[in-house]
């Protein structure tokens, strides 16, 4: 428990929001890629956020006896998202099947779009978090200053 | 006489340790956000604060030397941070509304600038006793 803790956690969450907007935008460049690993079109990716806790002994003794264990929030995993890929009618295409359907990936873009805008606002508000720290530790040393 | 000097400045000192914490807990909630079934951090001390101000447990009388202490001296405040467990609007069962997290980051960040600038002129005050003290 430090005196730039606060700034941790806020640096915590932008690299976290950071590495959401990166599969975002992994996800819109690959919005029409139809081989990827396997052969298989793209799958849409998305990363699941979790506290980022101390699971030791002492961290959740320190948190039965009230004390501030947070450490701010970090990626636990990037999973896939398994919803159906898009059939299109496209009998001219290398990857068409017999029926002349291509399978495109699930990447819907207005869903990207507002998981970017979503992002993008929570990458801010830590950034004003952040700031309004810096200006109270500046604060905090104006009492020795006299 | 010179431990009453600090007496403000102990009182001051534990709120800022107070405030501190809170800015603390709103930064994590502002960082977690978008984790499911995150729930918000509080933390609260002002009324204890006050209550160790005013010595209101102190009317207590201890009858018997090995009692227990009922009351709380300043030194003894220690915020406390609770879970808000209330409801979640959000299917992701988390609880944080960025909005009033914002709200709060404003308020506790005035209030320890407020806290700050106190601290700062009881030390000046007590500079001043001590010089215009020395001037007869």
């Amino acid at each position: 428990m430090g005196m730039f803790d606060t700034i941790n956690i806020s640096a915590s969450a932008l690299t976290a929001e950071k590495t959401r907007m990166d599969i975002i935008s992994k996800n819109i460049a690959n919005a029409n890629t139809t081989r990827a690993t396997g052969g298989m079109p793209y799958r849409r990716q998305m990363v699941v956020f979790e506290e980022n806790k101390d699971k030791s002994f002492s961290s959740y003794l320190d948190e039965y006896s009230n004390k501030f264990t947070g450490g701010g929030v970090k990626i636990r995993e990037v999973v896939e998202d398994s919803a159906p890929f898009r059939l299109v009618y496209e009998p001219g295409h290398p990857d068409a099947n017999e029926d002349g359907y291509v399978m495109l990936p699930n990447v819907e873009m207005v869903k990207e779009m507002v998981d970017m805008i979503d992002a993008q606002r929570t990458y801010e508000a830590n950034i004003t978090a952040m700031n309004a720290n810096k200006t109270m530790l500046m604060k905090a040393l104006e009492i020795s200053r006299r | 006489m010179l431990k009453q000097f600090y007496n403000n400045v102990d009182i001051l000192g534990k709120a800022l340790d107070g405030v501190w914490l809170r800015n603390k807990t709103i930064n994590h909630n502002i960082a977690n956000a978008n984790t499911p079934n995150y729930k918000r951090l509080t933390v609260s001390f002002e009324d204890k604060l006050k209550k160790a101000m005013e010595k209101e447990e102190n009317k207590l009388v201890r009858t018997h030397p090995k009692h227990f202490p009922i009351s709380k001296s300043i030194n003894d405040i220690k915020p406390e941070i609770m879970v808000d467990r209330n409801f979640s609007y959000r299917f992701d069962e988390n609880n944080v509304n960025i909005d009033t997290e914002s709200a709060n980051l404003a308020k506790n960040t005035i209030m320890y600038n407020a806290l700050v600038s106190q601290t700062i002129d009881e030390f000046d005050k007590i500079k001043n006793v001590i010089n215009e003290g020395s001037k007869y």
